[in-house]
């Protein structure tokens, strides 16, 4: 098969990758965190402009996650593994 | 309420007839050398790239109930409403984990449904029409809801005839239903897909102008918060409680996590979700569309916000009043009052679009289930993909007549407990569709008796819990260990627990075991590169 990306670097894609989608989905599920009123943006609770500014950082935390999967030859050895990389 | 203003009538009229039209055009579209293969009617060809994938995909799951009923839960309850926002947060982050195996497997085992993966994966007829009977369960009234989207719109336009027969008194409805069934008939998901470019320009229109316009001539938003905050303290007679707060009490911070989590766990294993996923082109698509997505979040957050607006609008009140009290009636009623007509007509025909693109979808992936997974693996199995897409289209067809059915002969409550129910049904599939994608470690006599105990456990919870002045199924929370959680998440554990524990017994007493279709490179495989030579080695899923 084709050869694989060098297997000490895909450990730590793999790591940062999980790192971001979790950090991603908990600023969302942990309620405590944003279940405030102060500091207000303007005139918008904490709990309403958090929640909305949260939204593009959970999209760039995907976007990033993205590009590191792709710019290594992902395909490739995803299929020499039997696994995507982030899996 | 009585007679309708024109111009917003027109302006309705008109980008209905415009919807139609590209509808059937669609049929014409990125042309099929063999239409009648259900993988070009039902999956639109698995050719849509990341732009096309972003609208299909975005107008499928941010739905007209969405934007109608998101809004309405702010306008009754404040903030317990916004769980919506941190939920579609979440559920892209978990789509980019699990969406590009499951459309990897689908590829390269040609499978157009999720019931065909997990017949594929455990080798079991019973585990595939378990997770096919509850895909078609939980869109059918989801389909109906669509309609209640438009309902609202029209009724508070005024649209409708005065007659006792429920058909004729909704004619505007069945007509509109009939034409979507005819396109969606003919062209497929390629319908929707075309359609959701002008669906979503109308709705990031209504959205932008609403929510730059509104608070301007409401006074602001200290003015919207405020009067929000000041109707959410006041005590509803019914419960003896506040109506609800503007920020989540510590009280119900666990309600509104579960109800997040698990929405965002059983999003994309609803049919029409898979659906959308399995027609890209590419694997790297659905990751890139994780990233992308959430511009839809940032609008359906602004959209809630609508809800807040309306409660700030004393006509908006006195117009849910006198609908009898049915908060779903807010946002047409906001567009009403607020926006010049012309402008209230182009909402309107936003809400009215965005229920034709889902509900088309929705139609297609049950018909796709239905094809694959009843009519060919009961009754065909040597059916021809000409026959297969036949089968579809009617099945399509029956679907809509079914949810029209729904949406006018039950009335709008039972409606809506059964979406509420469809997602708690739709979660018990949860280990057999995406766990399945990492593990083959279940047994399938384990995963069928596990889902068909979390599918009675949430629907007698759901049965027994009263509230909204309903006895049964009055909320999708019920108190389990001192704590308010979604049902769902709570029988989707009990599902698991049963499935781990009869595995293990399974395993001991070495009952048989399926057999698994699927080779481990399956998920991982990729469409062969469009354009060979920029690109880097890639693998082909064909044979």
């Amino acid at each position: 098969m084709a050869e694989p990306a060098p297997p000490d670097r895909r450990p730590i894609v793999r790591g940062v990758v999980t790192v971001l989608l979790l950090v991603a989905i908990g600023g969302a599920l942990v309620v405590p965190i944003y279940a405030r009123s102060r500091p207000k943006l303007g005139d918008f609770p904490f709990f309403y402009w958090y929640q909305l500014a949260w939204v593009p950082v959970a999209a760039i935390a995907c976007g990033l996650c993205y590009i590191l999967l792709r710019t290594r030859p992902a395909r490739v050895d995803a299929s020499t593994d039997g696994g995507g990389v982030e899996q | 309420m009585s007679h309708v203003n024109a111009v917003s009538f027109t302006i309705l009229a008109v980008s209905f007839l415009g919807v139609t039209l590209i509808g059937f055009a669609a049929a014409r579209w990125r042309p099929a050398e063999d239409p009648m293969q259900l993988n070009e009617w039902g999956l639109g060809g698995r050719g849509f790239g990341t732009f096309i994938s972003w609208f299909l995909l975005g107008g499928d799951l941010y739905t007209a109930y969405t934007f109608i009923a998101v809004p309405a839960l702010v306008y009754a309850t404040g903030a317990a409403g916004f769980y919506a926002l941190s939920y579609t947060i979440m559920v892209f982050p978990i789509v980019f984990l699990f969406g590009p195996r499951l459309w990897s497997v689908a590829r390269a085992q040609g499978y157009v449904t999720p019931g065909e993966f997990v017949r594929g994966r455990y080798g079991s007829q019973g585990l595939g029409l378990a997770v096919t009977l509850t895909g078609i369960l939980a869109t059918m009234p989801y389909i109906a809801l669509q309609l209640v989207g438009i309902e609202s719109v029209l009724a508070v336009m005024g649209v409708g005839t005065s007659s006792g027969n429920v058909f004729v008194a909704n004619l505007p409805l069945v007509i509109a239903f009939v034409i979507l069934a005819a396109y969606t008939y003919l062209a497929g998901l390629r319908a929707p897909a075309l359609i959701a470019f002008v669906k979503d320009a109308f709705i990031y229109v209504t959205v932008i102008v609403a929510i730059i316009y509104i608070p301007s001539r409401l006074g602001g938003w200290a003015h919207i918060f405020g009067a929000a905050s000041a109707h959410l303290k006041t005590v509803n007679p019914a419960t003896g409680k506040p109506f609800g707060s503007l920020v989540v009490l510590p009280s119900g911070e666990w309600a509104y996590a579960t109800l997040a989590l698990g929405s965002a766990l059983a999003l994309f294993i609803y049919p029409h979700a898979v659906t959308g996923v399995l027609a890209a082109r590419r694997r790297d698509v659905i990751r890139r569309n994780a990233a992308m997505l959430p511009a839809y979040t940032l609008v359906l957050g602004l959209i809630a916000l609508l809800g807040y607006m309306a409660r700030a609008t004393p006509a908006v009140n006195a117009g849910v009043a006198a609908g009898g009290g049915n908060a779903q009636l807010s946002v047409p009623l906001l567009f009403q009052h607020l926006f010049p007509s012309w402008m209230a007509g182009i909402g309107y025909s936003a809400i009215v679009i965005g229920a034709l693109v889902p509900a088309a979808i929705m139609s297609i992936a049950a018909a796709n289930l239905f094809t694959r997974n009843i009519y060919k693996e009961f009754f065909r199995p040597h059916a021809t993909p000409a026959q297969e897409t036949r089968v579809a289209q009617l099945a399509s067809l029956v679907m809509k007549v079914g949810a029209l059915g729904f949406a006018l002969e039950l009335n709008r409550t039972f409606s809506i407990n059964l979406q509420l129910l469809g997602g708690i049904w739709i979660l018990q599939t949860f280990p057999a569709v995406v766990i399945s994608l990492y593990t083959r470690w279940f047994h399938r006599f384990a995963l069928i008796i596990g889902w068909a105990v979390g599918m009675a456990y949430g629907t007698i919870e759901a049965y027994r819990t009263p509230g909204g002045g309903q006895q049964h199924f009055g909320a999708s929370t019920a108190p389990v260990f001192g704590h308010t959680t979604y049902i769902a998440i709570t029988a989707v554990l009990v599902n698991l627990v049963v499935a781990v524990g009869l595995t293990l017994i399974f395993r001991a007493v070495r009952l048989r075991d399926g057999y698994d279709a699927t080779r481990p490179a399956d998920y991982s495989a990729d469409a062969a590169p469009a354009v060979a030579p920029v690109t880097r080695g890639t693998v082909s899923a064909a044979p």
